[in-house]
């Protein structure tokens, strides 16, 4: 578990939306080469955590800071995270008519290439790559010509969000409910690109509602938020018992603490 | 509101213009119309949003002979196989003109028509009406000395476009007055593109007045770029008339320019006619983009789609004021506008202002406006992948109008409306990326 390279540390994090204050003291160290669950009932925080870390505007950050790779990660403006290697795979991908969905693969891959002083692929290479990634996540070629998720099944717009994880490789992943609205085919799909990208250099953090996707993907580590903060962590055994429990218990724990 | 008048300022070039004692009592007739009324003005309903200080600050005197007239080559569209008509300061220039010799196809000069045949430049050109939305019209019949007259065969498939260059070339601010009259006879085919240019960078104001008139059964595919320079002026004033069964699709492409009034009046007199109106304009700057559109519905079952789009930045001004009349005999009609707009900057600023007439049961109208700026969540979707924020902006400021320029039908136009457009978007991405 321990010993990769710290990725995220998040301490003591508060952010507001509006008036409302969401995360309330959220701390959370993600290394190397694991796989994080966050889990908690509706308005817990969840997708503001990922929200937040990605750069959604919106949010303030009232207080408590976040490391990515040694770096103030909240100074650094959301494009700039992701070339940097983070990803965050949308709960509602957007729909974009108009703007090529190939075209945007190609664009984000040559943007985070040149970022670190590589050399953009071109047409020819990048289709390639893209074709052999698109077969892995079982979706139609005809996807890449079409507008951004547009007219895409619920199913194929988490599949589009794997894919375009898988080609860019990022270093910490971050899945806002990728799970929720999938039939049980599209979410081994999904599963099965998640695990295709864990490695030793990559790390993961999973936001879930139910444990159903940590049936496919086991995690390092669970976490549960309420109130806007970590309220237990635990290995995997931790998922399940919510999944017998609910959330109820815990909440009575955090009104009482 | 329009003095100094610009129609004192105009009166002294009439002795010079050809026709002859019929065409000076059709010109006195408008004249008076003229002084009588004025120039429409904010007070009138069609106009309201126009800038007419703007308007009324350009030169209303017809411009000193033109220089030796000569085509900006490399403005020109690579349209293959074109047939070329020439208007250089609103008159036709057949030294320029090209490949018009075609069975079916009559291409007439009118200023040699007004010179030779008065009587029969008196019965091809419309007299306009009193009507405020008419008077540019007026105005160019009692001022224009020239244009050109296109006459398709009847059963004739003229393949390869007319492609209608209007040249501006005066040096010194003037106003260019012309005529163009589209005569298509019935089951006739035919593509006229127009590509409104300047050659040079003054003020010049165009003022165009336009007949178009489709016999039974024909079809016509209407292509309007503007890209003249920006201290140029263009008023339009269209008059389309439809017989049974025909088809008419227009595409304006209004990218340039400083300011364009357009006036477009389509009558789809007869039975099953059908006519499409696209437009994408483009404001930004200081430019100002006004259209009006009135579609009257006059056959059972006629059908018309209008779909304009409108993008703002700058100080740049957009407005459309789209009418859409249903007469009492045109049972079955289907009619729909949709005008959707997109703002750029906090000044940019775009009217949408449609209106319905309905006098029968027993029709389908729809039409809608929207107006707004570009989609946060698209805008965060895209930089969340890496993408610099203005390259995405400009991005989804092209995907707003993709479709639109993907439905002209000849690829030169589609590329050079792209390439404008491309040009225009601040901190443009590249531009492979739509479509």
């Amino acid at each position: 578990m321990s010993g990769g390279e710290m990725i995220l540390e998040v301490r003591d994090l508060r952010v507001r939306a509006g008036e409302r204050l969401i995360l309330d003291g959220l701390s959370l160290a993600v290394r190397a080469g694991e796989v994080h669950a966050i889990m908690g009932p509706n308005g817990s925080g969840k997708s503001t955590l990922t929200g937040v870390l990605a750069g959604r505007p919106g949010y303030e950050v009232v207080s408590g800071s976040a490391v990515y790779r040694g770096r103030d990660l909240f100074s650094m403006p959301p494009e700039e995270r992701a070339r940097e290697g983070l990803f965050l795979a949308f709960q509602y991908p957007v729909e974009i008519p108009g703007v090529n969905n190939v075209y945007l693969l190609k664009a984000a891959l040559n943007a985070q290439r040149r970022h670190r002083g590589l050399p953009e692929l071109d047409a020819f290479e990048f289709l390639g790559l893209v074709k052999a990634k698109l077969a892995a996540m079982r979706m139609d070629e005809s996807l890449l010509n079409r507008g951004v998720n547009e007219g895409f099944s619920g199913g194929e717009k988490k599949r589009n969000e794997i894919l375009q994880m898988s080609l860019l490789e990022p270093t910490l992943a971050l899945l806002d409910e990728t799970d929720s609205g999938l039939d049980i085919d599209a979410l081994k799909v999904v599963a099965d690109g998640v695990n295709a990208l864990r490695g030793p250099a990559r790390a993961m953090v999973l936001v879930t509602h139910y444990q159903r996707l940590l049936d496919h993907v086991v995690p390092d580590r669970v976490h549960v938020l309420a109130g806007g903060r970590v309220v237990k962590s635990g290995g995997r055994e931790l998922a399940l018992e919510l999944e017998r429990r609910g959330y109820d218990w815990l909440r009575a724990g955090t009104a009482a603490a | 509101m329009n003095s100094p008048s610009p129609i004192d300022r105009m009166t002294a070039v009439r002795p010079g213009l050809p026709g002859g004692p019929a065409w000076t009592q059709r010109r006195e007739r408008a004249l008076a119309t003229l002084r009588e009324r004025g120039l429409p003005d904010r007070r009138d309903e069609n106009w309201k949003y126009l800038d007419h200080p703007r308007l009324a600050a350009y030169a209303f005197e017809t411009a000193p002979a033109a220089r030796a007239a000569a085509l900006p080559e490399p403005g020109l569209l690579p349209i293959e196989g074109a047939r070329r008509i020439v208007l250089i300061d609103g008159r036709f220039d057949a030294a320029l003109s090209n490949r018009l010799a075609t069975p079916g196809l009559e291409v007439t000069d009118l200023g040699a028509l007004f010179k030779q045949e008065p009587g029969a430049a008196l019965e091809v050109l419309r007299e306009p009406g009193a009507d405020a939305d008419d008077r540019y019209a007026l105005l160019a019949d009692a001022f224009a000395a020239g244009g050109v007259l296109i006459r398709v065969a009847q059963q004739r498939d003229i393949a390869e476009p007319l492609y209608v260059v209007h040249v501006a070339t005066a040096a010194e601010p003037a106003v260019q007055h012309a005529r163009l009259v589209v005569q298509a006879g019935a089951h006739s085919r035919l593509t006229l593109v127009e590509h409104f240019v300047s050659a040079g960078d003054a003020a010049v104001l165009g003022n165009l007045a336009a007949e178009i008139a489709l016999a039974e059964g024909a079809a016509m595919t209407h292509l309007r770029l503007h890209r003249q320079a920006p201290a140029a002026a263009q008023v339009e004033s269209w008059r389309v008339r439809l017989a049974a069964n025909c088809r008419y699709d227009q595409h304006l492409l209004a990218l340039g320019g400083g300011l364009l009034r357009s006036n477009l009046h389509v009558a789809l007199e007869g039975r099953d006619a059908a006519c499409r109106l696209d437009g994408l304009f483009l404001a930004d700057g200081e430019r100002q983009v006004d259209l009006l559109t009135r579609v009257e519905h006059h056959g059972a079952a006629t059908k018309t789609v209008q779909d304009y789009r409108g993008i703002a930045a700058g100080r740049g001004r957009g407005a459309l004021n789209g009418r859409i009349v249903v007469h009492p005999g045109a049972r079955g009609a289907d009619a729909s506008q949709s005008s959707r707009n997109l703002l750029l900057t906090p000044l940019a600023e775009i009217n949408a202002r449609p209106q319905l007439e309905i006098h029968v049961d027993d029709v389908q109208c729809r039409h809608g406006a929207t107006t707004g700026t570009l989609d946060e969540a698209q805008l965060f979707y895209l930089v969340s992948r890496g993408l610099d924020p203005a390259a995405a902006r400009a991005l989804l400021t092209l995907a707003f109008c993709q479709d639109l320029i993907g439905r002209v039908p000849l690829e030169p136009v589609r590329t050079a409306a792209q390439a404008l457009l491309a040009a225009a978007i601040p901190d443009r991405g590249p531009s492979a990326g739509t479509g």
